[in-house]
């Protein structure tokens, strides 16, 4: 399709080109309930012996859709190619979570390009709960 | 997770008791199409990626795949079926590559062994590296990576 509908809905994504460096993204925040507990657990077939407490791997996996609520299209993301995470807090039902995502370096490829970003989950108390950086395989803005 | 409190003192592991080299292979599962719809309402990642099989037709993959920290979230559900519990600690850090999709269908399975052992920051502590491959139906590896876990040491 190339009639003005698939335009507009194109110029409402991020490309490699668009992308900024060493721009913070902050993300609005979300609360973590046993609802999200309980269906990790069903998902993973793993559930941690304290209720209350939420597996490490939940923050990580809610801020990827963090990152879609920020005032910006989505980034055209073709794969997501690594991390290197650390965890430093852990994470209680009834805490609220957001994450700062930064992209620290771009690499221009023959097909897309690569996007580091940094990113850094934080608790109501604004205390790094989890950070680390996230290679991205992003495709360039197609030519018309 | 890996990040299960210890249930009693029977069933404790310290860091004493784990040894280098010590190696585990999980069971399989089957990525489903339903695994792949709940992950994206758990996480709000809703990338055509995972979400659009008409777009992803076209794509490199053909077809919808999974989430990577989908497949990174159940390789940490298999290990915990063969590793017991209450033997590794809370994740300290994950070091992770996506080598391959994982397509709805594909059967995975997780391959782990502990390859390092040290002293942690915190007293009383020990940390300990599994080295994991998720591996398919076919033998690919589609992720791999390395794990570090705090594990309390043995009281003296």
């Amino acid at each position: 399709m190339t009639g003005p509908v698939a335009r507009a809905e194109a110029e409402r994504r991020l490309y490699f080109e668009d992308v900024r460096v060493n721009v913070p993204l902050e993300t609005p925040g979300m609360t973590l309930t046993e609802a999200h507990v309980g269906l990790f657990a069903g998902i993973t077939s793993s559930r941690p012996a304290d209720s209350a407490a939420v597996p490490d791997l939940i923050p990580l996996c809610l801020s990827s859709g963090l990152g879609w609520r920020v005032p910006l299209p989505p980034l055209v993301v073709l794969a997501f190619m690594g991390f290197d995470w650390q965890f430093f807090k852990p994470t209680r039902v009834g805490d609220t979570i957001r994450s700062i995502s930064t992209t620290v370096a771009k690499r221009s490829m023959r097909e897309g390009g690569v996007v580091i970003e940094e990113r850094q989950i934080l608790n109501q108390a604004g205390e790094i709960v989890q950070s680390g950086r996230l290679t991205l395989l992003v495709a360039k803005r197609p030519t018309a | 997770m890996l990040s299960y409190r210890l249930v009693s003192g029977e069933s404790a592991t310290y860091f004493e008791d784990l040894q280098v080299g010590e190696a585990f292979v999980s069971p399989g599962r089957t990525v489903t199409e339903a695994d792949i719809v709940m992950f994206a309402g758990l996480s709000g990642d809703y990338n055509v990626l995972h979400t659009d099989a008409e777009h992803m037709k076209s794509s490199l993959f053909g077809e919808r795949i999974a989430h990577g920290l989908l497949g990174l979230s159940i390789q940490q559900g298999l290990l915990d079926r063969v590793v017991p519990g209450q033997s590794t600690g809370p994740l300290a850090s994950v070091k992770w590559k996506f080598k391959g999709p994982i397509k709805i269908g594909d059967t995975i399975h997780v391959e782990a062994r502990i390859s390092a052992k040290k002293d942690g920051a915190a007293p009383g502590h020990g940390v300990i590296t599994v080295e994991r491959r998720v591996v398919n139906q076919r033998g690919e590896v589609v992720q791999e990576g390395e794990t570090d876990h705090l594990v309390s040491r043995r009281p003296a």
